[in-house]
């Protein structure tokens, strides 16, 4: 999905490209009955003070309001804490938040030994927040409704879960992978082929439980009830909304899902991020959405005037520079070398206005198996520009002609702008080609453009390496809408994914030296041109307790940590 | 002497007695041909003399940007000095701040304490401002010229087509200016400089690449053809039916002779005001079109796409935005007002003017 600046499509792709690659036998995962941690906590910080009201501004309000139909950054936080899926998050910071509990189920999933079951149990005495019972049917009635209303990231659901392709193309009345007993609360899940990140599938909000006989269209003015520690209120289309307490979640009593301080959000649509940030500056507001941008003429003001209110948050994403490894000059693995030990990657941090981590390695900070060592080559301090020349000239491709592709959103334009300059530092002939964002991914993916190099980014879908290895997959090699740009086909790789992309979500830490061995591999092949992850502003208003807060990498800021002073 | 306003011009344009052939006027004193008594008017008009030099200074300017950028700044126009250091009375300073609150912040202008580096401080990609200003100049007036040649050729060739032969062939030419002309300048620029910016122009032999500076020239050319050449059809039309055209049919001359020995020697003064018009306009669009990433095409530089580059830093570094607004200003305003002598000068009555 990366909702955070992808397109619909982008992630529509991904998906079917990942069916194709997991589409072997399946080999031996094992299956899981591991519970929840005990807790029963259900508040976050215990000295945080409860009550109060919280203006919250967005400078992009949320595409849709309706949980099965929602495909942004500003509607996923939101509905995170409102739709409660089967499985969700930990409500905690850092890698700790992406690891994966039970949510409405009792438990995480028992899978079967060919990794094509899924069996959960609905907790009992669940209710929606308008009182209705919650029933194990409205599982796979969420489902079917999330296909109807044809949300963006559909088809991690349609290319895995058995006879959910028919549903969707009208060939079936329902699915017929899910089966749901109401009595026991049983839900089964048939996949066509083992899919190991299907876990983090189920604890998208997009699957969150909505009543059976929910409207097959959009809710977004009057959304739906369901169950979480928050609920809808006071909707106003493209202006504002209230997200109240669910006064029913607090009796469910569920490990590790806290209730949350504050009685009421109000969302509020800012006239734009500049008046955004002067209000949050001023204490007007509340919270900035760390899904806005702070301008780098505001960035020094709000340094220096309330830095305690201020942090960078780093998110698990992939910044990089594809190398079309399937033509000239990049087809040579020195001059792929050359790019990756001279360009200079402190560079990028400071176009980005310090909104940059640099790094080195595919798998990004916070994603289980990203190595922690040091880049194979070149690094994130100075690089060595002589050895990158020996090694072009080495290769035979000094002087080459390179068209480098990038779009033309503020920094991403800069980044081509200063990659183009270093190559013709390293020695290559470059020239850029910049064209507008909505054309960019399209062009580029189109094997008649079949580009040389240029700009790729990649923001996790959800805590999961097979999400990122997705774009080195050589089965992700597709003639329209390529997301492996630089035509990766190792035959390593391919090994290697066919047993990883099986390893269960919840099983990932199993895998992690293995992520670790290939992450490592793919670097010391200079495929791609890794530059950094990007980081989101975390900036409130004084009156907000900073130290209660918890920034959640998938759903940025948790609102049930939001607590007032 | 007849007033008129042609009626394909509209509310646009009008053209006003003055563009009448001088010749029959007998309004120049004796002995004084009518281009000469012209440049006597214009060097009277002190205001726009200084406005011309100050354009021609701003040309001079440009057109040194290689030396500038070779012997005092020492870098590129493109050269980006992103994790680069220089030396400011002495003091090593980052040309894009790598540490700090203010990380990413680009040097503010050196003024000469630098050796002549970044006399106008960088921009975000720590280019140097002053050569990035100089070069962005050459560009704008560059593509401002071209597209003023093409206008004028092409509006010149049409405009008197159209007027002299009149029937089919002034349906057919004054239908395509009519479609070029109902859409808004500004918005044709966009539409077209999108298009061609990804695939640059393949007309079998005339090829430009995306990123040619000649892909704006070409569509802004091409944008203000109908601005001139609708005015020059109407004042053909009025020509061809005077008497010295007349005389020239009964002696036996053909339409291009006719055409070259008396209708385009009665068009000069009207050329002549026209082209300081569409060059300040075309240099204004070219701004806008870059502005707005339909123009010059990155990294080249021109002041539309400074001014847009520099925005986010209004606050923080207004010379960045600031800069390149002054010179358009300057730049634009020494041609119109110099434009205005001009016309003022070939005739005081004179009412062409440029409105879209």
């Amino acid at each position: 999905m990366a909702k955070f600046d992808r397109l619909p499509l982008r992630a529509l792709v991904a998906a079917a490209l990942a069916a194709l690659a997991f589409g072997v036998a399946a080999c031996g995962s094992s299956s899981n009955n591991s519970s929840s941690s005990g807790g029963g906590s259900s508040s976050g910080s215990s000295s945080a003070k409860s009550g109060g009201t919280v203006t919250w501004l967005e400078g992009t309000f949320p595409d849709y309001l309706d949980p099965n139909e929602s495909y942004t950054t500003q509607g996923a936080e939101v509905q995170w804490v409102v739709y409660t899926g089967l499985l969700t998050y930990k409500h905690a910071g850092g890698a700790e938040g992406g690891t994966l509990i039970p949510g409405l189920a009792e438990s995480l999933p028992t899978i079967s030994s060919d990794g094509k079951t899924y069996t959960l149990t609905l907790r009992k005495g669940l209710t929606f927040s308008d009182g209705k019972p919650v029933k194990a049917s409205d599982f796979k009635y969420s489902v079917e409704r999330m296909i109807k209303l044809n949300w963006g990231g559909k088809s991690f659901v349609t290319g895995y879960v058995t006879g959910a392709a028919d549903y969707d193309a009208g060939k079936a009345k329902d699915i017929s992978g899910i089966t749901a007993d109401d009595a026991s609360g049983k839900i089964t899940i048939h996949l066509d082929k083992a899919y190991g990140a299907f876990g983090n599938v189920l604890a998208f909000p997009e699957l969150g439980l909505v009543p059976s006989g929910t409207p097959m269209k959009t809710q977004s003015t009057n959304p739906p009830p369901g169950v979480g520690p928050y609920m809808y209120a006071n909707v106003v289309p493209n202006r504002s909304y209230d997200v109240k307490k669910n006064p029913a979640f607090a009796k469910f009593n569920i490990p590790d899902i806290p209730l949350g301080h504050i009685d009421t959000f109000h969302f509020k649509l800012a006239s734009d991020t500049q008046s955004e940030v002067q209000q949050v500056l001023s204490g007007s507001a509340d919270v900035m959405d760390p899904g806005d941008t702070i301008t780098p003429s505001l960035l020094g003001q709000v340094t220096s005037q309330a830095a305690d209110r201020f942090q960078k948050q780093t998110i698990p994403s992939t910044f990089y520079m594809f190398l079309n490894t399937t033509k000239p000059p990049f087809n040579n693995a020195l001059a792929r070398e050359a790019v990756n030990v001279g360009v200079d990657r402190r560079g990028f941090n400071r176009l980005a206005s310090g909104f940059l981590q640099p790094a080195c390695y595919f798998l990004p900070d916070g994603i289980v198996g990203h190595p922690s060592g040091d880049c194979k080559f070149g690094g994130l301090a100075a690089p060595d520009l002589a050895k990158a020349k020996a090694l072009l000239k080495q290769s035979g491709q000094a002087g080459a002609n390179v068209v480098v592709w990038g779009e033309r959103r503020t920094p991403r334009d800069k980044y081509v702008n200063y990659y183009t300059d270093q190559l013709n530092k390293i020695g290559f002939h470059a020239t850029e080609k910049i064209i507008s964002d909505t054309t960019y991914f399209p062009t580029i993916g189109n094997a008649k453009t079949d580009p040389q190099t240029g700009f790729a980014d990649w923001i996790q879908d959800f805590p999961n390496p097979s999400d990122f290895y997705l774009l080195l997959d050589a089965n992700s090699i597709q003639p329209t809408n390529n997301e492996n740009f630089s035509k990766v086909n190792d035959p390593h790789i391919q090994s290697e994914l066919a047993f990883l992309n099986k390893v269960p979500s919840t099983q990932l830490n199993s895998a992690a030296a293995r992520w670790t061995a290939l992450d490592e591999y793919a670097a010391s092949k200079a495929y791609v041109f890794v530059f950094g992850s990007e980081q989101v502003p975390q900036f409130v208003g004084p009156k907000i307790d900073t130290g209660a807060l918890i920034f959640h990498r998938t759903y940025f800021i948790d609102l049930t940590s939001v607590a007032l002073k | 002497m007849s007033a008129e306003t042609t009626a394909e011009t509209g509310t646009e344009f009008s053209t006003g007695p003055g563009l009448e052939p001088r010749a029959a006027e007998g309004e120049a004193p004796p002995g004084i041909g009518p281009y000469r008594l012209a440049a006597r008017r214009l060097r009277r008009n002190k205001v726009a003399l200084a406005f011309g030099a100050l354009f021609v200074l701003i040309v001079i300017l440009c057109m040194l940007a290689p030396v500038y950028s070779h012997d005092i700044a020492h870098t590129g126009p493109n050269s980006e000095h992103v994790t680069d250091q220089v030396r400011v009375n002495g003091k090593l300073k980052d040309v894009i701040a790598g540490t700090g609150k203010n990380i990413g912040t680009p040097i503010n202008p050196t003024w000469f304490s630098a050796h002549g580096r970044f006399v106008l401080g960088a921009d975000d990609n720590g280019r140097d401002n002053a050569v990035r200003l100089l070069y962005g100049g050459r560009n704008s007036l560059e593509i401002g010229g071209v597209a003023t040649l093409i206008t004028m050729i092409l509006a010149i060739l049409l405009g008197t087509m159209a007027g002299f032969f009149r029937g089919f062939a002034d349906g057919v030419i004054s239908r395509i200016l009519d479609v070029i002309w109902a859409y808004p300048a500004v918005l044709l620029g966009i539409a077209l400089g999108t298009a061609l910016a990804l695939g640059g122009v393949n007309l079998g032999l005339f090829k430009l690449h995306g990123n040619s500076l000649m892909v704006p020239a070409v569509i802004i050319g091409i944008v203000y053809i109908p601005y001139v050449a609708k005015p020059i059809r109407g004042q053909v039309l009025s020509l061809r039916e005077k008497e010295f055209v007349d005389a020239a049919r009964v002696q036996g001359f053909g339409s291009f002779r006719i055409i070259f020995s008396e209708i385009l020697p009665n068009l000069a003064s009207t050329i002549l005001v026209f082209i300081p018009l569409i060059l300040a306009n075309a240099i204004l669009l070219e701004a806008g079109l870059s502005y707005l990433g339909a123009g010059v095409q990155d990294p080249n530089p021109s002041w539309g796409t400074m001014i847009s580059d520099s925005l986010p830093r209004l606050t923080s570094s207004p010379h960045l935005v600031f800069a390149p607004s002054i010179m358009l200003v300057l730049c634009v305003l020494g041609i119109n007002v110099f434009g205005d002598g001009v016309r003022d000068a070939l005739d005081p009555r004179a009412k062409v003017r440029l409105e879209h």
